[in-house]
């Protein structure tokens, strides 16, 4: 570990006119209020003349061959222009494994595989075509046990995979059997985590088609359009060149739209087939059924620490539970390393998963890629670790908490960290000391509802993560002759508000109000790349370089108006639509006329502008070390719950936040990013289960996967905690996943110090509190 | 979902009962379980829909003599709202306010939540508990006739009544409350509103100097049908509510329902918060 810097690297320096910034303020989305009044036109809305709708046939057999498919009877309804199988497809597997082929011919591994697609005139004839479809099994032994799947001559899913192992990551730092001979205390649990889904309001969906040169349009929802192109590419036989992606504006992605599905070239190939555009869009039970999970996962950590509350070492070995095929969330070992080796200071630590194949539903990226899972334990741990030391959970943080500037051992460079002061604010705001205690002291007072209150921080990637080749964004600035601005950047906007914080970071660069800014964000054949929305990029990448891109506009600009106003250039500023001085604030000129003289004159010019931004992260090495952000973001949250011991439920009272965000730019944006994100993590705590038995989806509609409503959503004290980034976009940092990661940890954490119960598994619905109370005769 | 071949929308009870009366119909009323259990296709449509919205006579709440009645399209919200029924069943009210969300509360209507005869229906307990009839309607030699049977006959199993294909379920009478009369309602849910009960539980009677007379238990969500406990209310008639008749009744309730395991919740649980969920109830009623 390195010491802390030896100077703070500087924010940027603040704006010359006095409360001209839009830095901060309280900024209502550009998207809102189409979005709020039922005009946004989202893919469900949308047919293109001559479309036809989709249906997907899939199996309903959890692991089988196919012996047969017979479509005549589907083919010979009225309305059907083409059925698909496997055999009129190129057999390419999608995902990281590349085990996934878009229609099954060989043999159906899980409820969801896709069979055969029907392209027909209606949704209706669709979905009828679909059911006559005949599709004949030879029932292979199935497995929905993950631990099972690696058992010895268990039935293989995938004939390449021996021990049907997907994926396994390892990694070490330090050498554990020496942090566990210096440890005075040791604590080891098995944290066992549910399957939960994305439940975006706008559900899967896309619609194809062929124009007469041949190229291929696709409206999608995807959130990583630029990467799609290659991956249709690839599983189209074509030119990527050749394959222009729009997205309208999108219900929601969460992460659920970060891999290529079935789904989608499904609909491409049928498109191809059919001849005319083609609408692919999920039912709700689809949606639930056949798109990504949350990555369940069993997980052991065994941690340690002196007397003196120094934390020693951590071993941590998870079980994922591939499902059939393998999508993301079999890759969150990434994210769940970087937790257990960095969260804290930790000289010795070692990690391991096994990703096994079983007949279960796959999963997905989600909203913090991992994160929660590996925050529930390693959170807990310091809870238990700090009642093992006799020290309070604050104290017992603090005291392990990383200081701006180190480096911790996997090689994340923390150049500004506000762990500690995000300790500190949550405790102090929340009386978390004092209510800590007296909730321990008042545990057996004989009362039916108990009260607790718990901590829990969390670290995350707040600065890009280098994944892929690049992780960068590039963005277009077009000025016209009126003084408007258009901004074409790669970035996608999903609803977390990165149209609107892109045009606030331009607009604050050319001093002009945000009703001068167009942001174009949504077609490949006009925006410049970038890798996707994921990994709470997108403000801090996209948002660098939109302001690269400003920067440049701005230069010729002042360059010119010196230029006509016979001036220095340094003695001129843009500000509230003019070109004024600095001394004085006196206008030289309007904007607008003097982007008209420079464009109506003897060497006419335009102000068009471009930048690439790619941040200064790097790629982790084969042993997963490496500074993969250019920065990291940190928060802590304080929970209060009451938990009724006669009915097991659990309630959060209040949750006190103090997020390190670098900088806020929009504070009405970020507040709704964290309040929904702190919402999405309690959902995952206490009411959301997708209820997987023996392979079969339970509760595929909301009836019974129970979202959080309007009446459980607990007061919220949000603190900014403001380390000004010196990489970030005028010194923000990434937020987006940051708040639902550590609410579960919190939750778990209050509900022992409520009941001085210590439930491992989620979520805390009143059955399993319930249970857990009864078991340990408290209840 | 199937498409039904008529759709008649009769303007009186006379009207809806003679559409009934040539068999092969579809009651609509709220909608709100019939829809959903259309388009899931675990419904089918038969060949008649009658919409029956547009009687009037099925909107009334009116008193008379001993009775209350409620006709069977009040909807949920008027429980909710309507005075006349707040002060004279204040339990009504107080389910109401736990019963699916404001826009179903709007559409549901009291007799389609019955005659839906789900085992978790949300006013089936709290009906149950205030000894409610249902009065049904039918064309029988060729004039109207009407019936009333106690509401604690007319479910016979899941999704199953005493309701016949020719009639009409018209309303719900209640003999009005006597002076002190306790009625409290409990749903446990994993949220407070828009949920489907892991189970509910009435308690009614003549509170007085901490005992019930002419005590009524009810459940529902934990046997085929929603449920009075009986030996439950026997222990509990007239005794003081002390912690061994509080004991000893929770524990009978316990005895008396019969819940199975689901994806809401597993039969041990079920039959825990049966015993606890009553032990609440009486406490509360005791310190009332």
């Amino acid at each position: 570990m390195r010491g802390p810097d030896p100077e703070p690297v500087a924010g940027p320096a603040p704006r010359t006119i006095e409360g001209a910034s839009l830095i901060g303020q309280r900024i209502s989305k550009l998207d809102a209020p189409d979005k709020a009044s039922g005009r946004a036109r989202y893919i469900h809305d949308l047919n293109l003349p001559g479309q036809l709708h989709a249906k997907i046939r899939r199996s309903d057999r959890l692991h089988a061959r196919i012996v047969s498919i017979d479509t005549s009877r589907a083919a010979a309804l009225p309305g059907v222009h083409v059925i698909l199988t496997a055999q009129d497809i190129p057999q390419r597997g999608l995902g990281v494994n590349k085990d996934n082929p878009a229609l099954k011919g060989e043999k159906v591994r899980s409820l969801r595989d896709e069979i055969a697609a029907v392209a027909a005139e209606t949704p209706e004839i669709a979905a009828a075509a679909a059911r006559l479809i005949e599709v004949q099994y030879e029932d292979l032994p199935a497995i929905t046990d993950a631990a099972a799947a690696r058992a010895p001559g268990a039935p293989l899913l995938h004939d390449n995979k021996p021990g049907n192992l997907a994926l396994t990551f390892d990694y070490e730092h330090g050498d554990v059997a020496l942090g566990e001979r210096e440890s005075d205390f040791v604590v080891e649990d098995t944290f066992r985590l549910h399957y939960v889904t994305h439940c975006c309001m706008g559900v899967s969906g896309m619609i194809a088609e062929f124009q007469p040169n041949g190229r291929l349009l696709l409206y999608s929802n995807t959130q990583v359009p630029f990467l799609h192109k290659r991956e249709f590419a690839e599983i189209l036989e074509m030119d990527p060149g050749d394959i222009r992606i729009i997205q309208p504006p999108i219900g929601g992605g969460f992460g659920s739209k970060l891999d290529i599905y079935p789904f989608e070239p499904i609909c491409v190939f049928l498109a191809r087939a059919a001849r005319r555009p083609v609408k692919l869009v999920y039912t709700r039970e689809e949606e639930f059924i056949a798109s990504p999970t949350r990555q369940p996962v069993i997980l052991t950590l065994r941690s340690g620490c002196r007397k003196d509350g120094t934390l020693t070492f951590r071993t941590c070995t998870t079980l994922h539970d591939n499902g059939a095929y393998t999508s993301w969330g079999a890759t969150t070992p990434f994210v769940m390393m970087q937790t257990i080796s960095s969260l804290y200071r930790l000289p010795h630590c070692r990690y391991h998963t096994d990703a096994v194949y079983t007949n279960n539903p796959y999963a997905g990226s989600f909203r913090g890629y991992g994160n929660l899972q590996a925050t529930f334990a390693v959170e807990q741990h310091m809870d238990r670790l700090a009642e093992a030391a006799g020290m309070d959970p604050l104290s017992f943080r603090l005291k392990n908490a990383q200081d701006p500037g180190e480096t911790s051992l996997a090689g994340l460079h923390f150049r500004t960290c506000g762990l500690k002061d995000c300790l500190r604010t949550a405790a102090e705001r929340s009386e978390f000391p004092v209510r800590h205690r007296r909730a321990a002291a008042a545990r057996n007072d004989g009362s039916r509802v108990k009260r607790g209150v718990g901590m829990a921080s969390m670290l995350h990637v707040g600065g890009g993560a280098k994944i892929y080749p690049s992780d960068g964004c590039g963005t277009i600035l077009k000025l016209d002759d009126f003084g408007r601005v258009t901004v074409m950047t790669g970035a996608s906007e999903i609803g977390q508000g990165s149209e609107t914080v892109i045009a606030q970071l331009v607009c604050e660069e050319l001093g002009l109000p945000m009703s001068a800014v167009t942001v174009v964000n949504n077609d490949t054949d006009i925006t410049p790349w970038d890798v996707g929305v994921h990994a709470s990029r997108t403000t801090f990448i996209a948002g660098n370089a939109a302001i690269g891109a400003a920067r440049l506009a701005r230069e010729k600009i002042l360059r010119a108006a010196a230029r006509l106003a016979k001036s220095d250039v340094d003695s001129l500023d843009l500000h509230a639509g003019n070109i004024i001085r600095k001394n004085d604030g006196e206008i030289v000129m309007p904007f607008a006329k003097l982007l008209r003289a420079l464009h109506f004159s003897e060497q006419a010019d335009l102000v068009m502008t471009s930048f690439y931004y790619e941040p200064p992260s790097k790629h982790q090495d084969k042993t997963f070390k490496g500074d993969v952000s250019a920065a990291y973001a940190w928060a802590t949250q304080v929970i209060e719950v009451e938990v009724d011991t006669d009915t097991g439920m659990v309630r959060l009272l209040k949750v006190t936040a103090a997020h390190d965000v670098g900088r806020v730019l929009n504070r009405l944006g970020i507040e709704g990013q964290i309040e929904g994100g702190i919402v999405m993590g309690q959902g995952y705590a206490v009411t959301e289960d997708l209820v997987i038995e023996n392979g079969v989806c339970r509760n595929p509609a909301f009836r019974d996967y129970k979202l959080v409503t309007a009446p459980e959503i607990p007061e919220m004290d949000i603190s900014f905690i403001e380390t000004m980034d010196g990489e970030g976009p005028q010194g923000a940092k990434g937020v987006g996943e940051a708040p639902a990661i550590c609410v579960a940890a919190a939750v778990a954490n209050a509900i022992y110090n409520a009941t001085g119960v210590r439930i491992c598994a989620l979520p805390y619905t009143p059955e399993r509190v319930y249970r857990a109370l009864h078991a340990a005769g408290a209840g | 979902m199937n498409s039904p071949a008529a759709y008649l929308v009769p303007a009186s009870v006379d009207e809806a009962a003679g559409a009934l009366s040539r068999g092969n119909a579809t009651v609509l009323a709220g909608g709100t379980d019939l829809m959903p259990q259309a388009n899931q296709g675990v419904r089918v449509f038969r060949h008649t829909l009658i919409n029956i919205n547009r009687i009037a006579e099925l909107k009334a709440v009116s008193r008379s003599g001993d009775w209350l009645r409620i006709g069977a399209l009040v909807s949920v919200t008027d429980l909710l709202q309507n005075s006349t029924l707040r002060g004279i069943c204040p339990m009504l009210a107080e389910t109401a306010d736990h019963f699916a969300s404001d826009q179903i509360r709007n559409a549901a209507t009291v007799g389609g939540n019955l005659c839906n005869a789900s085992p978790a229906g949300d006013l089936s307990p709290p009906l149950l508990a205030l000894d409610a009839s249902v009065e049904m309607a039918c064309h029988r030699d060729g004039r109207l006739q009407r019936r009333s049977l106690p509401l604690d006959q007319f479910f016979l199993g899941p999704r199953r009544t005493a309701l016949a294909e020719n009639e009409l379920l018209t309303a719900v009478q209640i003999p009005l409350p006597p002076p002190r009369h306790y009625g409290r309602f409990f749903k446990l849910g994993i949220r407070p509103a828009l949920d489907i009960a892991i189970i509910s539980v009435a308690l009614a009677g003549v509170l007085e100097n901490r005992k019930l007379n002419r005590v009524r238990v009810a459940f529902g969500a934990v046997a085929p049908t929603p449920l009075r406990a009986r030996r439950a209310e026997a222990l509990l008639e007239g005794r003081i509510l002390d912690e061994e008749t509080i004991r000893a009744a929770a524990q009978a309730a316990r005895e008396e329902v019969t819940p199975i395991t689901d994806v809401r919740a597993s039969a041990w649980y079920r039959s825990e918060m049966v015993s606890s969920m009553m032990r609440r109830l009486l406490h509360e009623a005791a310190g009332a």
